[in-house]
């Protein structure tokens, strides 16, 4: 039994059912967990502390789009008490899609991101495979594997590198934690003979932005997998090749050898990626262990699971729970640190999404119907699930006792959980259930990646499940070690790829066609470089009813719920102690809640995008950072 | 002489799509030896990427931007190269990366990184629409023809042959208005 909150238990047959008895089943109750305190009391803190200053980074920069944060700092007890996440910007996907033609979905949604395009053409086109009843053929379920893979090449690197990177570079440390720097000047790597650094000093001076070698050597790998995803997925970021049913790219020989020289060069930059961050972590756990509370927070999280066996997958939603366990990276939701369910059935009915925080109007209630009381295989869902939500946008003032951002706030099971690179490792390393391969083994506790020879010797890295300490140390080492992960599952698919290629099967896709009559309903289940991703559509009389989406920063980002629970980036930044060497609030730069923050990989425009009275939409419409020029050096 | 002209801009955005626009008409038409005619909306950090493999002695771009001219207004200038703070570069690179198609980060990005030629001319058009759409504004349309016109002449015109005025990011007073 995986559900502690909402009204479901299961029968004989593992089957779930609502309780019965229960006059309003769905209605909201608090599932306890950690609170914010109320902003009458920080109100109240402020005026009674003069230590207690409010410190907003509007816009938090180095994340890609547009959010910020608003939180209450004790400098003298050196810790947050309060914080709050907003979405400066509206979506409105949701509402560009009703009406369209279900195959316009893959080319407009893939405009929700700058960085992560292919993945919500992907989530759109299954989703529509989901209801069409449209299989693709080996080959093209091969293809989309790899595609996205090469995505998450240029997204690890980009997030390490170039936007979380510097947050642990000579110039941000020994501006923000002098004593810390010389330090490390001081400190000998632990892995310097795989990266190359004798001092975790020399390691920092390299994070530096815009000169560091690792700043730029991460531009230039972002250029390798770009290289190798066009060519099977045509454009990057928005792939022309995406379609139901498949891929429409064209297969041979040359496309095959031309995208293993590019993959073949993240065997070693996976092993070098893994080795830094573990030196950095270890070392500030090591300085100060106090590093280990930076940005933590309760091991809750949540993914999808993604890259599908050609065997398994048959795109429907009655054995999604039986062909979502058999994907390369497991699905599956993690509570206090322990996995609780791996059935995609489970994780779709125990998602529901809430507004009272959100500029939103409320689509229960006031006599309207709930769409459907359950889903496609009779299992109950709530009203607040994303078939059922309708989205009402309802711009307002900011105000923290009611609304303040145009994220909504997903729960499961009730619970704020997070999404991330890592809770596809998490997922994969507990369950056991990876397909056989050389490569990669789940142990039951870690993930052991053998990586091939390169210019480095052949080196097998081990992600252990960091059970003791979830904070942003962990979910950035997870990130580079969930680089070295993708790589092999891409290497795999590859594999699979080639041996169809040598007998000729080199058919990506299944024709289709959209029905004119009936309703149909489909559910893309697929992941982000970032973790969780799910676009939920029905189709009536062959146009699009209803279609949302839900991403990773709709999670991570998302504001307080009806409960009072914090939202991710939230409770990280009420985790995170003050270690910044300063007594003076005007020197304060926030380092240690930025560092939680972007600990995240916020991606904003998949969460929010602007919207004007008159309809649309400026240079923002993909973007990130609003045009606001950078308040803060870090 | 090897000439690069990049049209800037998202697509479908109205006025704020005439730099695409722009390099679309004249993908067209018969290019002039040396001149090579692109939709540079691709990323300014592929785009340094690309110049970096296909170094070339001019760069011309044209893009709409705000910058408080006169409705449809067209101002051209030579960039005089001059980058602002670090800050801002590096906000203009994690913009790059994660998606921002902009005039302004673009030219940030590109000098930064050593891939832009020193003599980079700039067009900018003062959109008035901002929304959806594939039409552009009265005032932005009628000047179409000649905005095409004006950027083949100045990536066609010899060195040192009536050169637009040097100024900085944005134009500032030395734009030249066509």
């Amino acid at each position: 039994m995986c559900f502690k909150n909402l009204p479901v238990e299961f029968d004989a047959s593992g089957k779930p059912f609502l309780k019965e008895g229960i006059a309003n089943p769905y209605a909201p109750k608090d599932p306890g967990g950690p609170k914010q305190l109320s902003h009458g009391q920080i109100e109240e803190l402020l005026k009674r502390n003069g230590h207690i200053q409010s410190v907003d980074f509007d816009p938090v920069t180095r994340v890609a789009g547009a959010l910020s944060f608003h939180s209450a700092v004790d400098l003298k007890e050196r810790k947050v008490v309060e914080a709050r996440s907003m979405a400066t910007l509206f979506r409105g996907y949701e509402v560009i899609m009703v009406g369209r033609d279900p195959r316009d979905a893959i080319f407009i949604t893939s405009r929700a991101c700058g960085v992560c395009g292919g993945v919500h053409s992907a989530t759109s086109a299954m989703a529509t495979e989901m209801a069409i009843g449209c299989v693709p053929p080996p080959a093209g379920i091969l293809v989309r594997n790899i595609a996205l893979a090469l995505e998450f090449l240029y997204d690890h690197p980009l997030h390490l590198h170039l936007l979380a990177g510097p947050d642990y570079s000579a110039l941000i440390v020994g501006a923000t934690n002098p004593s810390l720097l010389a330090r490390a000047k001081k400190t000998p790597s632990l892995k310097g003979s795989i990266h190359g650094y004798s001092t975790i000093g020399e390691l920092m001076e390299d994070l530096n932005p815009l000169s560091g070698k690792l700043y730029l050597e991460a531009l230039h790998m972002t250029r390798v997998a770009r290289e190798a995803y066009v060519l099977i997925a045509g454009k990057y970021p928005h792939p022309q090749t995406m379609i139901p049913g498949g891929m429409s790219t064209t297969l041979d020989l040359t496309v095959m050898n031309e995208m293993l020289v590019r993959l073949s060069q993240f065997f070693d930059y996976s092993k070098k990626l893994c080795a830094i961050w573990d030196d950095i972590t270890e070392f500030f756990y090591d300085a100060n262990p106090e590093y280990k509370k930076v940005g933590s927070r309760r091991a809750n999280m949540i993914d999808t699971g993604i890259f599908d066996l050609p065997d398994a997958y048959d795109a429907t939603y009655k054995n999604a729970g039986a062909w979502g366990e058999k994907r390369w990276a497991t699905p599956g939701v993690i509570v206090d640190g322990e996995l609780v369910t791996t059935d995609l059935h489970a994780l779709n009915i125990g998602l529901e999404e809430f507004v009272e925080h959100s500029f939103y109007e409320e689509w229960t209630g006031s006599g309207q119907r709930q769409r459907y009381a359950t889903d496609p295989a009779g299992k109950p869902l709530s009203p607040y699930h994303p078939w059922n939500k309708v989205t009402k946008p309802r711009p307002s003032g900011q105000n923290w006792k009611e609304k303040y951002t145009w994220d909504t706030a997903p729960r499961w099971d009730r619970m704020s959980m997070e999404a991330g690179a890592y809770a596809r490792l998490w997922n994969t390393a507990v369950a056991k259930k990876l397909p056989d391969n050389p490569f990669i083994e789940s142990t039951g506790h870690s993930l052991r990646i053998r990586l091939p020879k390169g210019r480095l010797p052949e080196t097998e890295v081990e992600w252990h499940v960091p059970k003791d300490n979830w904070n942003a140390f962990e979910r950035n080492r997870g990130r580079a070690y969930c680089l070295a992960f993708t790589t092999m599952i891409a290497f795999n698919q590859w594999i699979a790829l080639m041996d169809r290629v040598k007998i000729g099967d080199t058919r990506t896709s299944t024709p289709f066609e959209i029905p004119k009559t009936g309703e149909q309903l489909g559910v893309g289940f697929w992941g982000a470089g970032r973790g969780f991703l799910t676009h939920h559509m029905s189709i009536d009389r062959g146009a699009v009813s209803n279609y949302q989406i839900v991403t990773p920063s709709t999670w991570n980002a998302s504001p307080t719920d009806r409960f009072g629970q914090a939202g991710p980036y939230e409770e990280a930044a009420l985790g995170t102690p003050l270690l910044e060497e300063t007594d003076d609030p005007k020197a304060f730069k926030g380092i240690d809640i930025l560092r939680a923050l972007r600990s995240f990989d916020p991606c904003m425009p998949c969460t929010t995008h602007i919207h004007t009275g008159e309809g649309v939409v400026t240079r923002e419409i993909n973007t990130c950072a609003c045009g606001v020029d950078e308040p803060a050096t870090v | 002489m090897r000439v690069l002209v990049g049209g800037i801009g998202y697509r479908n955005l109205k006025d704020h799509s005439i730099g695409v626009s722009v390099s679309d008409r004249l993908m067209e038409l018969p290019a002039p030896e040396g001149v090579l005619i692109e939709d540079a909306s691709y990323n300014p950090i592929a785009l340094v990427q690309r110049l970096e493999t296909g170094p070339v002695d001019r760069l011309v771009l044209v893009a709409a931007v705000n910058r408080g001219r006169a409705p449809g207004a067209i101002g051209y200038y030579r960039w005089d190269g001059k980058l602002p703070s670090a800050e801002r570069i590096q906000g203009a690179v994690a913009e790059a990366v994660t998606g921002v198609i902009a005039l302004d980060n673009t030219l940030m990005v590109g000098r930064h990184f050593g891939a832009f030629p020193e003599d980079v001319v700039v067009v900018e058009v003062e959109p008035v629409l901002e929304e959806f759409g594939d039409e552009f504004s009265i005032e932005v349309s009628s000047r179409f023809e000649s905005l095409c016109r004006l950027v083949m002449t100045l990536a066609t015109a010899p060195v040192g042959f009536d050169p637009p005025p040097i100024a900085p990011l944005g134009g500032g007073e030395a734009v030249r208005m066509a």
